[in-house]
């Protein structure tokens, strides 16, 4: 029998010296352990990254070696505790890969560029031609095209792919989900990764935004309707649930005097809100209400410390819904979200760094 | 709690003078296994194992059968046992002309003497020590009197790295390029000067600790 000790050396990852991102079918279990710690926590030892894989010092030491040439993760400067030798904490190189967001909605639809770390680089809206109707694959593919010719060459190289957010149900006259994967697929020549708008928002937020350090959360979303999504162990639950309930901005579109022109400005990207009169506060009760309402139901089963509200409405309105819930229920933090002015589109922009880099 | 770290070379290691004979060394401070002892601080021992032409598994037909670092690697293991770290700088010998090795064969030889660690297990409690492969810097193409017997080994010597880099990997060993942080000495083209072990010891200091010692 061969003595396999002296067989040829079979790297577990050779020694790479390409620029660009390794393609998807080497990245091992391993590596995807260690770059979820590395995605969810903002920097790490591998002291640490070893207590809680269990993988060897060794083991670690060559994953972090090729992810380090692979330009993924970088290492801090080495920092001296109060007791014991200095650490060198671990961190994601911001610019070790970028991804693109795509997010359908109601009224928009969203095109962003996030960085490693969830940066937007770029961000930019396509109005629908109607409300609730989406009929322009071809018109996205020409402005993702041209999102990514924004990156220069090199971090060209690096996309990680396309993240899509759809929403459940969908919108009417659009193209089936399954056609517009495909023909973004062939159009770009990337990766895409389609999902609920609702739960990639939730992702977004987790992996980028308030939520980084979270495990458990119970996650809303404020468009057009309010919707929510709870998350436990980093997973989000029930992910293409089509519940949602109306008291969103369609309903204080609705409530305000026809024929106004506030109702323009509840749907752009503005720093704040003009005065609407009694419409808002009442709009506004009527959404802390089930906010309130759907976190204390969930209260009776789960011992949920957070909730995040994640909204394109301005931070102010954010900030008030929030403290309402805060006012009601003490025991519960009630943040608004990081991800603002996109929130879907940032999540969706989460989906090819999770697919392509992390554990399931 | 101490921790004990082996380090297994050359002339290098035993920090011969670059351009002077056998017998002129670097006191321990200004060797790198000494700087690497300074700096990591009370907690640690740093024994030096450096012998001048040592090879990593090869007896030397002319220098002899003692240079063969694979033979006195066993015993001096047990000799020091228990050991938390093995830091291995070997492979400058074994490109002399007369072993005719390329850089993937020498490699090998360091990957054998990775496999005889692991099977002795001289780490603490029996279990396997850490094991860190370090290249050495490439040499210099001027060698001086030694072209002879070096003769070719320059450019071989620059392959070095990424051989040692596939093997460490392949094993799951640590592993660092000491030419990333210092060069060979002009004065001969192969062995490293005061200031080059002096930033060998610093930078291995770094990677020593950056493994992650629980309880350190």
């Amino acid at each position: 029998m061969p003595d396999m000790r002296f067989a040829p050396p079979n790297p577990l990852r050779i020694a790479d010296r390409a620029s660009g991102l390794n393609s998807l079918s080497v990245r091992s279990h391993n590596e995807r352990l260690v770059l979820s710690l590395l995605l969810q926590n903002e920097a790490t030892t591998r002291l640490e990254i070893g207590e809680k894989t269990g993988l060897s010092a060794q083991t670690i030491s060559v994953i972090v070696r090729s992810l380090e040439q692979e330009g993924l993760v970088v290492r801090g400067a080495a920092q001296k505790g109060r007791v014991g030798p200095p650490t060198t904490p671990l961190m994601l190189n911001s610019e070790g890969a970028y991804s693109v967001g795509v997010s359908v909605g109601y009224r928009n639809t969203h095109i962003v560029v996030v960085d490693f770390i969830g940066n937007v680089q770029h961000h930019r809206v396509m109005p629908h031609r109607a409300a609730d109707t989406f009929d322009a694959p071809e018109a996205l593919a020409l402005e993702i095209h041209q999102a990514i010719a924004g990156l220069s060459e090199s971090r060209q190289a690096r996309i990680a792919g396309v993240g899509l957010a759809l929403p459940t149900p969908p919108i009417r006259s659009g193209p089936d989900h399954d056609v517009l994967h495909r023909h973004l697929e062939a159009e770009l020549g990337l990766p895409v990764f389609v999902q609920n708008d609702i739960t990639a928002a939730a992702g977004g937020e987790s992996l980028f935004g308030t939520a980084r350090q979270l495990q458990d959360f119970l996650f809303f979303y404020l468009g057009a309707r309010l919707h929510g999504r709870l998350v436990l162990n980093h997973q989000i639950y029930n992910g293409n649930s089509p519940l949602s309930y109306d008291v969103g901005v369609l309903a204080l579109e609705r409530a305000l005097p026809s024929g106004s022109t506030l109702a323009e400005k509840l749907w752009g990207e503005v720093p704040s809100w003009p005065p609407m009169g009694p419409a808002l506060a009442a709009w506004q009760q009527a959404c802390a209400e089930s906010l309130i309402q759907l976190t204390q139901s969930l209260l009776q089963f789960i011992e949920l410390k957070t909730v995040v509200l994640s909204s394109f409405v301005p931070t102010e309105i954010c900030e008030a819904l929030c403290s309402l819930i805060r006012q009601e229920i003490p025991s519960v933090s009630a943040v608004v979200g990081r991800t603002s002015a996109a929130p879907k589109a940032v999540g969706a922009a989460s989906l090819p760094f999770s697919s392509r880099f992390m554990v399931h | 709690m101490t921790r004990t770290v082996l380090c297994f070379g050359d002339s290098n290691t035993h920090g011969q003078i670059p351009g002077r004979g056998p017998l002129e060394r670097y006191r321990r401070e200004q060797r790198w296994a000494g700087v690497l002892e300074g700096q990591l601080g009370p907690g640690w021992q740093v024994i030096e194992e450096g012998l001048s032409g040592r090879t990593t598994v090869h007896d030397d037909p002319i220098e002899g059968a003692l240079k063969n670092g694979r033979t006195y690697l066993r015993p001096c293991l047990q000799s020091h046992a228990p050991l938390d770290l093995i830091i291995i700088m070997l492979g400058t010998n074994d490109l002399k002309r007369r072993f005719n090795m390329p850089p993937s064969e020498v490699a090998m030889g360091i990957g054998c003497l990775v496999h005889d660690i692991r099977e002795l297990s001289p780490g603490p409690a029996g279990h396997d020590p850490e094991i860190m492969i370090v290249a050495p810097p490439p040499m210099l193409d001027d060698l001086r009197e030694w072209e002879s017997i070096f003769s070719g080994a320059q450019e071989k010597s620059r392959r070095l790295a990424l051989e040692f880099e596939i093997m460490a990997d392949s094993l799951e060993a640590h592993f660092f390029d000491a030419g990333t942080v210092c060069r060979c000495s002009p004065a001969d083209g192969f062995h490293i000067d005061e200031q080059a072990h002096r930033q060998l010891g610093e930078a291995l200091a770094q990677e020593v600790l950056a493994i992650g010692w629980p309880d350190a």
